[in-house]
């Protein structure tokens, strides 16, 4: 059998350090991940066996440094879940069961419709046009938020006890269920769920810290679904790129969310509206004429 | 109280019928599903495993639902 390299390392290492980032910046990892190769003539599209494969430990990557990350609060809100059904009913001064329950609440729609429609869409909109299209369309979700974004209510208390008081069941079930527009190459899942938290009155700190929760069960459960393809033999020619693109994403996950985290406590979406807007219209046009 | 109980067997039920469901994804190729099952294909082999994820992870939860429904009743505190 030849096992050849699918994907060269210098390239695996870009697009695993590229999907770090935009996978945290509300910027859709997803269409830089079909817009980015066809910019550099890669011949490299997202709907190709061995790159969905490489994408899953990318994303596996992702989802472990989130959880790393928010490690303490995963096991105040894993904690807090176990006394609510231990308790059979949520003490409403139990933050952190509430926080978990928004959570599960949250990533059920999401769940649902990636599993019965995530194929269907990346085979309709597979294209990097569409994509660019799609990241002009997030750029304006993204000012659409800002501008509809309520004011958050000044309390003194904690991060996730701030967001369990905030944030309603109904509305943890919306947020959840627009993170599946994020299945369309071009949409940001933590853009969409930003802009909920925005507009449901939380802070943009809140907002991205409850971004980060919802997406981290969703990225790494969807990864692991996918693991076996990984690990099997369409994983051949495949795993050394995509284990040196999982430490590359792995990296600039964990520098994106140390970033993000304290950009959000006095910055808004606005400079990623406005880089989506003028990246989804530069490449749209550039596609177009080339 | 009574819609409580209602509402709480229902959704013990729906739970048992969609965890029902998940197997017969599981367990049957599309070729051999009863036809007004979604994804049901004459002539494929193929097995619908995402769908049967998608039916018991709905099942759990109503079987979660039901567990908080039958607890015991709790009075918000004063404000």
């Amino acid at each position: 059998m030849i096992l050849l390299n699918l994907i060269s390392y210098p390239r695996a290492i870009i697009l695993g350090a590229l999907q770090g980032v935009t996978e945290l910046f509300p910027v859709s990892s997803l269409g830089h991940a079909v817009i980015w190769p066809r910019l550099f003539g890669w011949n490299i599209h997202q709907n190709d066996k061995y790159y969905i494969t490489f994408l899953i430990a990318t994303h596996l990557a992702t989802a472990l440094v989130l959880l790393g990350f928010f490690w303490h609060d995963w096991v105040r809100i894993v904690k807090g879940i176990g006394r609510s059904l231990r308790d059979r009913g949520i003490d409403p001064a139990d933050t952190d069961a509430k926080l978990g329950w928004l959570l599960v609440v949250g990533t059920i729609p999401a769940g649902l419709l990636g599993l019965l429609l995530q194929d269907k869409l990346r085979s309709v909109f597979a294209s990097a046009q569409s994509a660019a299209l799609f990241l002009t369309v997030n750029g304006l979700i993204l000012f659409a938020a800002e501008a509809l974004r309520r004011r958050a209510p000044q309390t003194d208390d904690d991060d996730d006890t701030r967001i369990a008081r905030q944030v309603t069941w109904a509305q943890a079930v919306g947020v959840g269920t627009a993170q599946a527009a994020a299945l369309i190459p071009g949409i940001s899942r933590s853009g969409v769920t930003m802009g909920g938290g925005l507009y449901f009155g939380l802070s943009h700190k809140d907002a991205a810290r409850f971004a980060f929760l919802l997406a981290t069960p969703i990225i790494g459960a969807a990864a692991i679904l996918k693991l076996p393809e990984l690990l099997g033999s369409e994983g051949n020619g495949v795993r050394g790129p995509a284990l040196a693109g999982a430490v590359a994403a792995a990296v600039t996950a964990w520098l994106s969310v140390r970033f993000l985290m304290r950009f959000f406590e006095t910055q808004t979406l606005i400079p990623f509206a406005v880089y989506c807007v003028c990246a989804g219209i530069a490449t749209s046009v550039y596609f177009a004429v080339s | 109280m009574r819609n409580d109980r209602l509402l709480t067997i229902g959704a013990v039920v729906l739970g048992v019928v969609l965890i029902v469901i998940a197997i017969v994804y599981w367990a049957e190729p599309a070729r051999s599903l009863p036809s007004f099952f979604p994804g049901h294909t004459s002539g494929s082999s193929h097995h619908h495993t995402k769908h049967g994820i998608a039916a018991f992870l709905l099942g759990i939860a109503c079987f979660v639902f039901a567990w908080f429904r039958s607890g015991p009743k709790r009075t918000a505190p004063a404000a």
